[in-house]
């Protein structure tokens, strides 16, 4: 089973179902059984592979998480309840009081939100940097540093830094360094190809299969030496290469109670079944777009990485197999204008979320990053006259004909 | 011979291999095990390659834990 569509749909089945179904069944329980003392110690000891509570384990999560292993790769998968209870668990696992981490200047916002706001106050220091310095990456690194963090394709400036350099880099000074992979998945961006210790995914987003449930994945490389996290480091010698899976399932993400239900586990199953093929079609699609609306005389500028003439296309190209994902931004003369044709869209959907079946328009300013001062809004790459389009799977003549009336709308 | 297995003795014919040893145990999810032989974690990639002789620790640890 070698081909990343045979292996979304096959398996693997860890576990023999007893009517042998073709698709696990959801185990809407909280708790389960065991058939005597001796076995249920075995089992909180971690001695014995049996769930006993559905907030740190659960059958139907498990096949899920099994299921993103053998599409990834990696050591191990933990899915969580959202992107941001990915991210948050994984700063917590690595990070502590007095300690910085590293960040890309372009993060999504409520990604920047948690490490400056909610964060600081437990003393953590977060140095933004351009990921596309490597000097300054390597310069913001110091005996403190616990991560460096980015985004595989940053949302909304749509920038894509080096991978394999800025890990270099990283694993030069023994830091591990953790993705956000979301916009990419492993179906683009093979993570453990370039390098990357730790990848995070909001799995509301591509994998979801249709935005149908909010959900979130760590997945451990395996690469890095978890003997050399300051935090990891005295887990290892009980765990070894296990330690963050250890110190997530037996600490952090257990008392953190940020589980997956099983409801959304089996949705998004299903949701990588098809992966492939959606991820495909909204490529093309956001292709096809930025080329009509880079041709339209109403839009002032188009960005995507996909663009030959876009500083990022040939690092993307490399990187994500010559495909440059779902999402373009593209500039009107202002705010006013950005208003009135997202209010005249008739198919497009006005709504905030990435990679649906659907293609969503959003004003990121007033939204997403709405609670941003202006200046700061300024530094993020976040402009007034800005729409992002996330691109889905409709047929894309439909799509610029709605863009187009929508665009050439006068009031 | 003998060995331990999450510290209990276990008698086999001979040695055997980590993927033999998880199938006479009948090992659940042999997929999500962690494999420590001696103190040693084993790579998923060498089970069936690293062969577990006369008196050795074997521990089959699962990340899943208990609570509430």
């Amino acid at each position: 089973m070698t081909g990343f569509a045979t292996r979304a749909v096959h398996g693997p089945i860890s576990r023999t179902d007893a009517h042998q179904g073709l698709r696990p069944p959801v185990y809407d329980t909280v708790s389960f059984g065991f058939d005597s003392a001796e076995e249920i110690e075995q089992a909180f000891a971690g001695k014995m592979a049996k769930h006993s509570y559905s907030r740190i384990s659960n059958p139907t999560v498990e096949a899920f998480e099994q299921r993103v292993l053998l599409l990834s790769g990696g050591r191990g998968a933990i899915a969580v309840s959202s992107g941001m209870a990915a991210i948050a668990n994984v700063v917590l696992a690595l990070a502590g009081s007095d300690t910085n981490i590293v960040a890309g200047r372009y993060l999504f916002g409520n990604t920047a939100s948690l490490f400056t706001e909610s964060l600081s106050p437990w003393g953590l220091e977060t140095r933004f940097v351009d990921m596309s310095d490597l000097k300054a990456l390597a310069g913001a690194i110091d005996h403190k540093t616990r991560l460096v963090f980015l985004e595989s394709i940053t949302n909304p400036q749509l920038e894509v830094a080096d991978l394999k350099a800025i890990t270099e880099i990283a694993h030069d000074k023994d830091v591990p360094v953790v993705l956000d992979n979301t916009v990419t998945t492993f179906y683009l961006c093979s993570s453990i190809k370039l390098g990357v210790d730790i990848e995070v995914v909001s799995s509301t987003k591509y994998i979801s299969g249709g935005a149908t449930s909010v959900g979130g994945l760590i997945i451990d490389n395996g690469i890095f030496d978890w003997k050399k996290s300051a935090r990891l480091a005295p887990l290892t010698k009980k765990f070894g290469p296990y330690a963050l899976m250890a110190a997530l399932r037996q600490e952090i993400y257990r008392n953190l109670g940020s589980c997956m239900s099983p409801h959304t586990a089996f949705l998004q199953t299903l949701g990588l079944e098809t992966l492939g093929l959606r991820i495909e079609k909204s490529c093309a699609n956001t292709h096809e777009l930025a080329l009509f609306l880079e041709q339209h005389p109403n839009v002032v500028r188009v960005n995507y990485p996909g663009l030959p003439s876009n500083p990022w296309h040939g690092i993307a190209q490399e990187q994500f197999q010559g495909r440059y994902g779902g999402i373009l931004t593209f500039d009107l003369e202002s705010r006013a204008h950005c208003f009135r044709s997202l209010n005249a869209l008739k198919l497009i959907k006005r709504a905030t979320n990435i990679n649906d079946n659907k293609t969503l328009a959003l004003h990121p300013s007033s939204t997403i990053f709405g609670e941003f001062a202006d200046l700061r809004k300024e530094e993020m790459g976040v402009r007034p006259s800005m729409i992002r389009l996330s691109v889905g799977i409709e047929d894309v003549e439909d799509l610029k004909e709605d863009l187009r009336q929508a665009l050439e709308r006068k009031v | 011979m003998n060995i331990q297995v999450n510290g209990e003795i276990v008698s086999l014919e001979g040695p055997v291999t980590v993927t033999a040893l998880l199938a006479q145990q009948r090992v659940e999810s042999p997929d999500m095990v962690a494999v420590q032989i001696n103190g040693e974690f084993i790579e998923k990639e060498s089970y069936a390659d690293i062969m577990i002789e006369n008196g050795a620790e074997v521990e089959f640890l699962y990340f899943m834990g208990g609570g509430a």
